[in-house]
C-alpha cells in the first residue's frame, strides 16, 4: 500500500487544531485573588497560573479563543486548565501525577516516635508533658512495651521505618534506648527493612561515650536550638546552668564525632522569639547550619496556658516574613541557606512531587505517616496528641501497645479521624486555590476549637498557611531572583 | 569524508556485508579485500569478496567483487561495508569513530519540517534488517556507543526487538542510543514488550518539541503526535526505561522554550538527559527555511532560561550544534562536541580562533546557514 | 421590582438572582462570614435570593467598614458563583482522574489517533 508522494506535502499549523467549533471543556481547577491585579489559579496536580484579575471569569465563560488569546490558549491545554475533548487525551498522565502527590500514601506509616522517657532535667516554660523526677519505674517506658512498640513497627508495610526517641529527655533513659536500637537493627536484618534511628535531645547530656554509640549504629542526633543565648536560655530553663552553653557544645561534639549532616536543629517560636527574627536566623547561619525551620508554637494545652507564650498568628507571620527576608539576604550574596517551612510549600508549589513531612498533608500525615508509643504504652495519632493527653484529652488516642495492629491504626477512632483528614473534603477547603500546597490538621483544630473538622475562618492553621503561601508565590513572582533561589531550595541536585 | 562509494558489481545477488581489509595473507571471515593486483598465489578463498579500481579482467571466476571503483581512501582497516547488486559501497561501521549508526529504515510516521533525512514511502526494513544482523555480528565486542536511527526505528515491529536483543547478546559493553518518536509507545504493549529485553544500556532519544499540542504537532507534521509522544514516554517511564529528550531550536520551538522546560520538569521529571540541539541545515530545511531560520544569537535568552531551569532541578542538559562564540559563557558549561566526525567543521575565520578545540563547531552542511554572530576568540579579548 | 444591594439597619442586604447564582455558591460564600457575621439567606422574591449580613456585636465593625464588606460580599458572591461552576462542570472528570490515580493502569485509555506511516505499521500487533 504505497500513497502517493502528496502525503508528505507540508501543511499549515491550523490543519492541526483538534478543536471542535470553538468549544472546550473546563478541567478541575482552583482560583484565589492574590491582589487588585492578578489571581492564580491552580489544577488538580497543583500546577498555577498567574493571570490577570478577572480571567477566570472568561475562561468559565467560555470567552478564551484559540485565535484571539492564542498564548493564554496554549498555556491553559498544555497545563491542564482545559481540555479540547470531554475526556483529556492525556488524563491518564495527570491521573499519573495525581498518584505522585499523593505518593506518601504508598507505604503507610514511616515514622515511629517512641517517647523512652518523660523524665527531664530541664523545666522549659513551654514544655507540655515533661517531669523532673527521679522515678524511672513511672515515667520511662517499660522493656515490655519497647519490644511490642517494636513489634508493631515492624508490621507497617513501609520498607523504611524511622524509629524516633523523644522524651522528656531521652537520653535519660539511654540504656533503653540502646535496648531498643539492637533489637530494632537485628529484626530489621532479618526481614530485609530499612532502618532509620533518631534521638531527640537537648544535649545537656551527651557525652562521646553516647556519640561513639551513635556512630556505631547510625543515629541521628535532633537537638533544639531556640537562637541566641539570650533567647535560648529564657525559652528553655534548666536549673543551675546554662541550656545554651550545653547545646552548643554538644552541636560540636555531637558533629566532631558523627559528622556535620547528622545533626539537626530545631526552634520554637516563643512571644520572646517573635522580637527577634534576625538574631535567631544570624544564630543557625553562624552555627553553621544549613537552613532553619521557623516553627510556631503548638498550640495545646501547656503552651498556651502561659501568657509568656501566646501570640497572635498576625505575629508570628510578620516574624516569619521579616526572618525569611534575613534568610534571603544571605541567599542574596550567594550563601546557600534554606528555610525550611518555605521549601515544604516551594516543593507542593513548584515541583510535581510532595514531601514527608507530616503535619502539611492529605490525607493528614497522623497514623498515616507517623504514630506515637508514649512512655505509658499508650498510642497516639501524633506527638502533640499525646500531649493533649497529658491535659488529660484522650481524643486522638488509638489504642495501647497490647491492641493489635489492625486495631490501632484501623479501628474506631482512626476511622473517626478519617473522616476529616482530607481537606479534598472540608468545608472552607474543598474549593480552596491552596488545597493541594496545604494538608489538613484535625489535631490542631480539636485543641483550638474544640472540634477536629475545624472551622475555617477563625483557623490559625488555616490564617497562617494562606498567608505565607501567598506571600512566597507573591515573592518569586515579582522577583526573578528571589524565583531562582526558591528554586534552588527545592533541587534534588 | 565519504561514507558511500561506487563500482560495478560482479557475481553479487544480494547485499554483502563485511570486514574490509588490504592485508592479502588476512584470514578472517567476511572480509572483503581492497587490492589493485590481485596476486597470483592468493587464497580466495580468505575473502568473501574482493574490492578493486581495476577493471574486470583481474576477477576471480564466482568470487563476488566490485571492480573499477574511484578510490578506497575513506576506508580503514576493519570498517564495515555492505556491497550491493548496483555496485554500491556503504560504509556502515567505522573502527576509528564514535559516532557509528544502524540505519533502522527509512520510513516514518512523521513529517518533521526540518527532517535532516527524508522519510521515504517503500518498505526497505526486511532488507535493512538482514544487513544490519550481518553488521552487528561483525562490529568490534568493544564498541563503546553505537546508535539506531532511522526514519522511525519502531516501525519495524518485531523486528526492532529482535535487532536489541540481538545487539544486547553480541555487544553487551556498548551502549546503545535509539533515536525515536516514542509514539508507538503510547501502545502499551510496544513498551512492555520493550522492557521485557531489560536492556540497561539502551537510552532512548525522543523529540518533544512544545508543550502545546498543537505546536509540536505542526512541527512533526503529524495529527495527535504529541499526545502519542508523551504517553509514550510515560508508559516507557512505568518500566523505567532510560529516556533522553531532544529539543530543536528553531522559530516554531523557540516562543514556548520556557514554558516546555517547565513542562518537562512537571510531567516528565524521569527523564534522564534533555538535549537542546541547533538547526540542521539539510534535508527539509532548506526548503522550510522561512519557517524555521532564527538567528541562535536570538534564541539565547530563552535557551538560557529553559537550559538553567532544568539543569537547576538536577536534570542533566546538554546543547547540541552549537558554537561557544554565540552563547554567553555561563552556557559554555552544558556545550558538548557532539557533531559526528565525519559532519564537522568550522569556518575559515575559526582557523583563528583560540577556542577552536573547545567548540563544537558547525555541521558541514551549515557552513552556508549560520549565526551571523560567529566570531574568532583572539589573545586581545581574552 | 428591582432590587438594590443596600446597607439598612447597620445590616448589609445583597440580593443574586437564582438564574445565575447556586444554592451551593451562596452558602459557601457564606461560610466565610460566619466568624464576622450574623447570615442569612432567604427569597426576595420566586427570582431572587436575599443575602443579609450583620455584624456580630463582639466584631468590632463599624460602619465605614460596612460599604467595604458589601463590596467584598458582592465580589465573593461572583467568585464562589465560578467555583461552583468549575466544580460542577469538572466533577466526573476528577472523579475520573482520582479512580485513575487509585488504579494501576488498568483504566487506561486507549491511545488517541492513528500511529502508521503511508507504508503502513500497526503496534497493536
Amino acid at each position: 500500500m504505497i500513497e502517493s508522494k502528496a502525503n508528505r506535502k507540508f501543511k499549515e499549523a491550523a490543519f492541526y487544531n483538534s478543536q471542535n467549533d470553538g468549544g472546550y471543556f473546563l478541567l478541575p481547577f482552583k482560583f484565589h485573588r492574590l491582589n487588585g491585579e492578578k489571581e492564580i489559579l491552580v489544577n488538580e496536580v497543583g500546577d498555577y497560573l498567574i493571570l490577570p484579575t478577572g480571567t477566570t471569569a472568561t475562561i468559565v465563560n467560555r470567552q478564551i479563543s484559540k485565535e484571539n488569546n492564542s498564548e493564554l490558549y496554549g498555556d491553559l491545554i498544555a497545563n491542564f486548565f482545559i481540555s479540547e475533548e470531554a475526556i483529556h487525551p492525556l488524563i491518564d498522565v495527570l491521573a499519573t501525577r495525581y498518584r505522585t502527590k499523593k505518593h506518601f500514601l504508598n507505604y503507610f506509616t514511616g515514622l515511629h516516635i517512641f517517647v523512652i522517657s518523660l523524665r527531664c532535667e530541664h523545666t522549659c516554660f513551654y514544655c507540655q508533658v515533661s517531669r523532673v523526677t527521679e522515678n524511672r519505674d513511672q515515667y520511662d517506658m517499660s522493656i515490655q512495651n519497647i519490644d511490642r512498640g517494636i513489634e508493631i513497627m515492624f508490621k507497617s508495610p513501609n520498607p523504611h521505618v524511622t524509629m524516633e526517641f523523644q522524651g522528656g529527655e531521652a537520653l535519660l533513659a539511654f540504656d533503653n534506648i540502646k535496648y531498643a536500637v539492637e533489637k530494632s537493627e537485628k529484626i530489621a536484618g532479618e526481614i530485609g527493612k530499612q532502618i532509620t534511628f533518631v534521638i531527640c535531645t537537648n544535649l545537656a547530656l551527651v557525652n562521646e561515650e553516647i556519640l561513639y554509640y551513635c556512630k556505631e549504629h547510625k543515629i541521628l542526633i535532633s537537638t533544639s536550638l531556640d537562637g541566641p543565648q539570650s533567647i535560648h536560655d529564657s525559652n528553655r530553663h534548666k536549673p543551675h546552668a546554662s541550656s545554651y552553653a550545653l547545646a552548643i557544645k554538644g552541636i560540636k561534639l555531637s558533629r566532631e564525632i558523627l559528622g556535620e549532616d547528622q545533626v539537626s536543629a530545631l526552634m520554637t517560636t516563643t512571644t520572646l522569639s517573635l522580637e527577634h527574627p534576625i538574631e535567631i536566623v544570624d544564630e543557625y547561619y553562624n552555627m553553621g547550619f544549613p537552613g532553619i525551620f521557623l516553627r510556631n508554637i503548638s498550640p495545646y494545652g501547656f503552651a498556651l496556658r502561659t501568657e509568656k507564650s501566646k501570640y497572635s498568628t498576625d505575629k508570628f507571620i510578620e516574624f516569619y516574613k521579616k526572618a525569611l527576608g534575613r534568610i534571603l539576604e544571605y541567599n542574596f550574596q550567594g550563601h546557600y541557606f534554606t528555610e525550611d517551612l518555605a521549601r515544604i510549600y516551594l516543593t507542593k508549589i513548584l515541583t510535581p512531587f510532595n514531601t514527608g513531612f507530616v503535619d502539611m498533608q492529605s490525607p493528614a500525615g497522623l497514623i498515616n505517616g507517623v504514630i506515637v508509643f508514649n512512655y505509658d504504652g499508650g498510642v497516639y495519632a501524633t506527638d502533640e496528641s499525646r500531649m493533649l493527653a497529658e491535659q488529660k484529652d484522650f481524643t486522638f488516642k488509638l489504642g495501647t501497645l497490647n491492641d493489635e495492629y489492625k486495631d490501632l491504626f484501623f479501628g474506631a477512632k482512626a476511622q473517626e479521624i478519617a473522616q476529616v483528614w482530607s481537606n479534598e473534603a472540608l468545608a472552607g477547603c474543598s474549593e480552596c486555590a491552596f488545597q493541594a500546597y496545604c494538608g489538613a490538621d484535625p489535631v490542631h483544630h480539636h485543641a483550638t476549637q474544640g472540634d477536629m473538622y475545624g472551622y475555617r475562618p477563625t483557623s490559625a492553621f488555616c490564617q497562617k498557611n494562606m498567608e505565607i503561601i501567598r506571600y512566597l508565590i507573591e515573592l518569586m513572582e515579582s522577583e526573578p531572583k528571589i524565583k531562582k533561589i526558591f528554586e534552588s531550595w527545592i533541587s534534588k541536585k | 569524508m565519504n561514507l558511500k562509494t561506487k563500482g560495478v558489481a560482479k557475481y553479487i545477488n544480494e547485499p554483502l556485508v563485511g570486514r574490509i581489509t588490504r592485508d592479502v595473507s588476512s584470514t578472517g571471515e567476511n572480509s572483503f579485500l581492497i587490492c589493485e593486483e590481485i596476486p597470483a598465489d592468493i587464497n580466495t578463498n580468505s575473502f568473501e569478496a574482493i574490492l578493486t579500481s581495476k577493471d574486470t579482467s583481474h576477477l576471480v571466476e564466482n568470487k563476488p567483487a566490485v571492480y573499477a571503483v574511484p578510490n578506497f581512501d575513506h576506508l580503514s582497516e576493519g570498517d564495515i561495508v555492505a556491497i550491493n547488486e548496483d555496485g554500491n559501497i556503504n560504509t556502515l561501521y567505522r573502527v576509528n569513530s564514535f559516532h557509528n549508526v544502524l540505519l533502522a529504515t527509512e520510513r516514518c510516521n512523521s513529517n518533521c519540517l526540518m527532517c535532516s533525512q527524508p522519510p521515504k514511502d517503500r518498505n526497505d526494513i526486511p532488507r535493512l534488517y538482514s544487513i544490519n544482523q550481518k553488521l552487528i555480528s561483525l562490529i568490534p565486542k568493544d564498541c563503546i556507543e553505537l546508535g539506531i536511527s532511522g526514519g522511525e526505528p519502531t516501525l519495524m515491529g518485531e523486528m526492532f526487538f529482535q535487532t536489541l536483543e540481538n545487539l544486547k547478546e553480541q555487544l553487551p559493553e556498548t551502549e546503545i542510543h535509539v533515536l525515536t518518536n516514542g509514539r508507538s509507545f503510547a501502545w502499551q504493549s510496544m513498551a512492555e514488550r520493550l522492557a521485557k529485553i531489560d536492556y540497561r544500556r539502551l537510552m532512548l532519544g525522543v523529540p518533544v518539541y512544545s508543550d502545546y499540542y498543537q505546536v509540536h504537532d505542526y512541527i512533526v507534521q503529524a495529527r495527535d503526535a504529541f499526545n502519542q509522544t508523551i504517553l509514550g514516554l510515560h508508559n516507557l517511564a512505568r518500566y523505567n526505561q532510560r529516556i533522553e529528550i531532544r529539543v530543536v531550536l528553531h522559530k516554531q520551538s523557540i516562543p514556548r522554550l520556557t514554558k516546555l522546560a517547565k513542562y518537562i520538569f512537571k510531567n516528565l521529571p524521569f527523564v534522564e538527559h534533555v538535549a537542546f540541539m541547533g538547526l540542521e541545515f539539510i534535508g527539509y530545511t532548506p526548503h522550510n527555511i522561512e519557517k524555521l531560520w532564527i538567528d541562535p544569537h536570538d534564541y539565547i535568552e530563552e535557551l538560557g532560561e529553559a537550559v538553567e531551569f532544568l539543569s537547576g532541578q538536577g536534570i542533566h542538559v546538554s546543547i547540541y550544534n552549537s558554537q561557544l562564540c554565540v552563547l554567553p559563557e555561563n552556557l559554555w558549561q552544558y556545550c558538548r562536541k557532539s557533531i559526528s566526525d565525519w559532519k564537522n567543521e568550522y569556518l575559515p575565520e575559526c582557523q583563528n580562533c583560540l577556542k577552536l578545540n573547545d567548540c563544537g563547531g558547525l555541521f558541514r552542511w551549515n557552513l552556508n546557514k549560520h549565526s551571523d554572530y560567529i566570531k574568532p576568540f583572539t589573545a586581545i579579548e581574552m | 421590582m428591582a432590587h438594590i444591594n443596600c446597607i439598612k439597619d447597620g445590616e448589609i442586604i445583597v440580593f443574586a438572582n437564582t438564574l445565575l447564582f447556586s444554592k451551593d455558591a451562596l452558602f459557601k460564600c457564606l461560610y466565610w462570614y460566619g466568624d464576622k457575621f450574623h447570615t442569612s439567606v432567604s427569597f426576595a422574591d420566586v427570582d431572587n435570593y436575599c443575602v443579609k449580613i450583620k455584624p456580630l456585636s463582639t466584631a468590632a465593625i463599624n460602619s465605614e467598614d460596612l460599604e467595604l464588606y458589601q463590596q467584598k460580599l458582592e465580589r465573593d458572591l461572583i467568585d464562589f458563583q465560578l467555583r461552583d461552576v468549575v466544580t460542577k462542570e469538572t466533577q466526573n472528570i476528577r472523579d475520573l482522574i482520582i479512580a485513575k490515580a487509585f488504579s494501576n493502569g488498568e483504566f487506561d485509555e486507549d491511545p488517541p489517533g492513528d500511529v502508521s506511516d503511508p507504508v503502513g505499521f500497526n503496534p497493536s500487533l
